[in-house]
């Protein structure tokens, strides 16, 4: 077939090839008898030991993912058994996979030293709190980021994205003297504790970042179609991003919910009182390791009350948090 | 390679819960694709050419049915036990790869076989050749199971053991009947898949882009590759999925110039699969018309067109598309409205209204008999250089107008115009089963 | 258009940049003009001046005198860095290697899938303290790992054990937490790829594992990209397992418990001591230490990984 003109061209300023192996010029390719691997067996063989194979390759593949799934789940499972043996049962050199006795009373007595009543109710204020305020700040600077134009406004962007590469404990250090300074940190300055573990967690750039994503993908005709309606943004943002961002809001409220639940490290820093402290905090202090005798049937009643919750979340919301997760990969 | 689809069938299962039924998109297909043809699956979407196509890959496994290649089932033979070359639709070239790489991975997965000189057949042979006369098919009788002292026993018992054929692959003897042969299986070195990418990349004209990555290459260089890495493995088939769907309207000629250059340079049966009837008349040696699963016509392509089965064959092929019109039969005449058209239907056809099918080019200005003449209304004349063409009604016309296709020369007014129709060019259905008649 | 839009901009950005310039831009800068004040007092605001000491005390360059004796041994250099150092290297390639083979084997599957997905996904809406508690009563000297592998009284992660077995337990609590996570993203990411390249590599005879290796991994190479990076940052500032395996920092002043010290515990401790100068310097270095990881990654994926 005819070369095109526009062939030669390229031909001739992108001589990439790096040219033809030393010794291939003796070699006669038509002499080269290519077969596919398998032996001279008859189909049927082949056919069969391809079922054997691949019969083979399933049950592997299902042995690694059970085995990998029972070393998951096995803490899970320990957890719950340890929380109803007793402390004698739990201390004995052979391990037992069922409790003997079932220690219900675990439950109860594990109540006297983790008062779990008092820090559900601060980790839940705390909680959507500080959800709350998150959720606003991050509609409001979402779309911002999302709709509008304004100097600067990539700039910023990228500002923000480059924080989440630092490490919080450089802002934790100041932020520290920051509420110590401030006199937010006393024995009973309730509000004062309180605010120092909500204000400071308000802004996720995280989150900014997932709920833009979303907003970028609602089609501009939208938008323009509420400005030609007269419209205000305000307007057009409560009523048509929020509701369609819907999905990704109720992922971030769930996500930073259990963020709240699992947070330790800075609860732990400003909240001495043992009043003000959230679950995580409050589960490890009270049982610390010092004590001489850990009561482990207890600890593990504990540690189900503080688990469970979490669990139930998850399986009720299985689908949000997955999805919130998981679109952190996706951009690569 | 000879390729038959014997009651080729696939059904995909719906699902009862919600009411979706199973789709039969392949149904009870029976082809014969012979070898080093080029034969394309032409269709609509949806009429089961994709499904036949990966079915013969391997990649979907029939429901019933079987596939042979040559001799060979190979219905329930894994794809890349089939030998087959397949060029996607959007090509699958691996983008981490450069051209080079994407060439040469088919082939590191490959094993060439090597005529090896076989040095214990050659004794065993050499033995027999002194000792024993002819090879015993079976131990003697008087022999078996028992322990008797017999010079040549060692000697038939390896005999024996060269039947079995110690080495894989049979033992071969040269063509003066002295030495044996056996083929071992190897590796291919460096230098020969070198020496083969070049050349199938020389092949498809790629020789100059094999540095780079394929998202650094135009559509057409890509498929180029891709065919380039189907080719590379020397497949008993090729397997083409909508070739030409990617690329544009120039390229595409271009394209499908090469792939009947390509396929007969290298005589591989090709099968590719489309629903551009132009695509599939141009190249193809046969073409296979498909309907919801159903083959429809098989012929060279020129044939379909000129000889169409039914009316769904007749309606897809064909640009412009062929005119229908409602038309009636009695005692073996044809009428469109109150004009006769033709004459020389069969006599024993029952009287009943048909279609009427007329291709555009099949209309004659001005008509040539005085007797059979179809008056019908011209709305607009469109030029289009070579030809015009015309756009004309009829009140028994299935659409609202129809086109048809002149020559240049040819001195027509909007208006009403009695023109001549083609005996040849004019095609009667039945309409209920939409079979042709004539 | 744009000139109108302007101010509404900032004032929905507002909010957020008031925010983060006082607990996220402030901070930075104040932190690292710590790291360099010597003796510095949060209480009081005073120092004794710029110093480079509290990088050079961090590293144990620098030595601490108690009762006559000059030591260079601080617990930075002798547990908390190396212990960091071996977290990394130790969790970081075996949470994503078996995370890896985790999210392909589920990818490769359809039976009991979702339920299997569910499970792998688990550890990560759990408490990070309390699922420790749950594996210090595992790693106990009479817990299930002894009784499963024989090993009865071996002390793992109280204070007699040795840091070989501390660490040991740690890692294998840190790897156990990572997994779900890294698994999702995997599995997100395999399902991205295009069937088709996995029927090319099959038609083109390619084994499971040579299609795993050349098919596979560069095509879901942005995604492990993504996993290296977070999951180097995640391990340098490992912390949380540490106390919930063996309980509040500072609590202890036993060497088992600085089996398992690490950078960021050091910070933490630092805080509660008011050294807020050595925490700022610590936290600066490991800053420091965590970019120069990122870049050479980005680096490396220049060649290697294909968007």
């Amino acid at each position: 077939m005819a070369v095109l003109p526009f062939k030669r061209k390229k031909q001739e300023t992108f001589v990439e090839d790096t040219g033809a192996m030393k010794g291939s010029q003796n070699i006669d390719t038509k002499k080269l008898k290519l077969v596919i691997r398998v032996s001279n067996s008859s189909v049927e063989t082949i056919e069969k030991r391809d079922k054997v194979l691949k019969i083979i390759s399933t049950i592997l593949v299902y042995a690694f993912l059970v085995v990998m799934a029972l070393v998951i789940i096995l803490p899970f499972y320990w957890m719950i058994i340890t929380s109803l043996k007793t402390d004698t049962e739990i201390r004995a050199t052979t391990q037992t996979f069922w409790p003997q006795i079932i220690m219900w009373s675990n439950y109860a007595d594990c109540l006297g030293r983790f008062n779990f009543p008092l820090y559900l109710g601060n980790t839940l204020i705390v909680g959507i709190i500080s959800t709350i305020g998150t959720l606003i700040t991050t509609i409001f600077a979402a779309f911002a980021f999302a709709r509008l134009e304004f100097r600067g406004k990539d700039t910023l962007f990228t500002i923000f994205l480059m924080t989440m590469m630092i490490p919080g404990e450089m802002m934790v250090i100041t932020n520290y003297i920051t509420v110590a300074n401030l006199g937010m940190l006393g024995e009973d300055n309730a509000i004062g504790v309180f605010a120092a573990m909500i204000v400071p967690f308000w802004v996720s750039v995280f989150y900014i970042y997932l709920l833009r994503q979303n907003f970028k993908q609602i089609p501009n005709e939208l938008y323009f179609a509420s400005k030609v309606d007269g419209k205000s943004d305000w307007n057009y943002l409560w009523r048509v991003m929020v509701p369609l961002a819907m999905p990704t809001l109720i992922s971030i409220f769930i996500l930073k919910l259990m963020g709240s639940w699992n947070s330790y490290v800075w609860p732990n820093l400003v909240a001495d009182n043992e009043n003000f402290r959230l679950i995580s905090n409050g589960l490890r202090s009270s049982f610390t390791a010092t004590d001489g005798n850990p009561q482990y049937g207890l600890q593990m009643a504990a540690t189900v009350l503080v688990t469970v919750p979490l669990l139930l979340l998850f399986i009720f919301f299985r689908k949000y948090i997955m999805r919130g997760v998981g679109r952190a990969g996706i951009k690569g | 390679m000879e390729i038959r689809l014997v009651n080729l069938t696939k059904v995909f299962p719906g699902n009862p819960k919600k009411n979706i039924p199973d789709t039969r998109a392949v149904d009870n297909l029976d082809i014969v694709i012979p070898d080093g043809k080029l034969i394309g699956l032409l269709g609509p979407s949806g009429c089961g050419k994709s499904t036949t196509l990966y079915m013969i890959a391997g990649l979907l496994e029939p429901t019933s049915g079987e596939i042979w290649f040559g001799d060979e089932d190979v219905t329930r033979l894994s794809p890349e036990k089939r030998g087959i070359g397949l060029v996607f639709q959007n090509y699958a070239l691996y983008p981490h790869m450069t051209v080079y790489k994407n060439i040469a991975f088919p082939l590191t997965n490959l094993l060439v076989e090597d005529p090896v000189v076989d040095e214990k057949g050659n004794k065993i042979l050499a033995f027999y050749r002194k000792h024993v006369k002819a090879l015993p098919t079976e131990i003697p009788t008087h022999l078996k199971g028992e322990k008797v002292k017999n010079p040549f026993k060692n000697g038939r018992e390896e005999i024996l053991k060269f039947d079995c054929s110690h080495i894989a692959g049979d033992p071969i003897l040269d063509d003066k009947g002295e030495q044996l042969y056996v083929t071992r299986k190897r590796h291919l070195t460096k230098i020969e898949m070198d020496k083969l990418i070049r050349e199938t990349a020389k092949l498809v004209q790629i020789e100059q882009y094999l540095t780079r990555k394929p998202n650094q290459l135009s559509g057409g260089q890509q498929q180029r590759v891709a065919i380039a890495r189907a080719l590379v493995k020397r497949p008993r088939v090729l397997l083409l999925d909508e070739p030409l769907s990617n690329l544009d309207a120039r390229l595409r000629l271009q394209t499908r110039e090469e792939i009947k250059r390509l396929q007969r340079d290298t005589g591989i049966t090709t099968i590719f699969v489309t629903h551009d009837q132009e695509e599939a008349m141009s190249i193809s040696d046969e073409i296979v018309v498909m309907k919801l699963g159903v083959e429809q016509q098989r012929d060279h392509p020129q044939e379909v067109y000129n000889d169409p089965k039914n009316m769904f064959v007749a309606q897809f092929l064909g640009t412009p598309p062929i005119n229908m019109f409602n038309g009636h039969v009695k005692k073996g005449v044809l009428t469109i409205g109150d004009d006769v058209i033709r004459e020389d239907l069969p006599k024993d056809l029952d009287e009943q209204d048909v279609y009427v099918g007329i291709r555009p080019e099949g209309f004659l200005v001005p008509a040539d008999k005085k007797d059979y003449v179809f008056n019908i209304n011209v709305d607009m004349i469109e030029t289009m250089g070579r030809d015009i063409s015309l756009v004309g009604s009829h009140k028994e016309s299935i659409k609202p107008s129809f086109k048809a296709i002149l020559d240049a020369d040819t001195k027509v007014n909007v208006g009403p115009l009695a023109v001549g129709v083609k005996p040849n060019k004019c095609f009667v259905f039945l309409k209920d089963t939409e079979e042709r008649v004539i | 258009m744009e000139k109108k839009n302007n101010w509404k901009a900032w004032l929905y950005l507002a909010p957020v940049i008031i925010l983060m310039a006082v607990f996220t831009f402030y901070p930075l800068i104040n932190t690292i003009g710590i790291s360099f004040l010597a003796d510095y007092d949060y209480t009081t605001g005073t120092s004794s001046g710029f110093t480079f000491d509290n990088f050079a005390f961090v590293l144990g360059l620098k030595g601490v005198e108690s009762g006559g004796t000059v030591s260079y041994l601080t617990d930075v250099i002798q547990y908390a860095i190396p212990n960091t150092f071996i977290i990394v290297i130790v969790t970081v390639p075996l949470s994503i290697i078996i995370a890896l083979l985790i999210a392909v084997g589920l990818n490769s599957i359809r039976w009991v899938k979702s339920v299997l997905q569910t499970i792998f996904f688990m550890p990560y809406v759990t408490n990070a303290i309390a699922v420790g508690m749950v594996f210090a009563v595992i790693f106990e000297s009479t817990g299930l790992w002894n009784y499963v592998f024989g090993t009865m009284g071996t002390d793992w992660i109280n204070n007699g054990a040795s840091s070989a077995n501390a660490m040991f337990a740690l890692c294998v609590y840190i790897v156990w937490h990572a997994l779900p996570y890294k698994i999702l993203i995997f599995l997100s990411g395999l399902q991205n790829i295009d069937k088709q390249y996995y029927q090319a590599a099959q038609l083109d005879a390619a084994g499971k594992f040579k299609t795993l290796m050349n098919v596979t991994v560069p095509l879901l190479s942005p995604q492990i990209l993504y996993i290296m990076i977070t999951s180097f940052i995640g391990s340098f500032k490992e912390y949380s397992s540490v106390v919930g395996l063996i309980g509040k920092p500072g609590t202890s002043g036993d060497v088992g418990y600085r089996n398992m010290y690490t950078i960021v515990y050091y910070i933490y401790d630092s805080i509660a001591v008011n050294q807020t100068h050595y925490a700022s310097a610590a936290a600066l270095m490991l800053f420091i230490v965590i970019l120069i990881f990122t870049l050479i990654q980005f680096k490396v994926s220049k060649t290697r990984v294909h968007y």
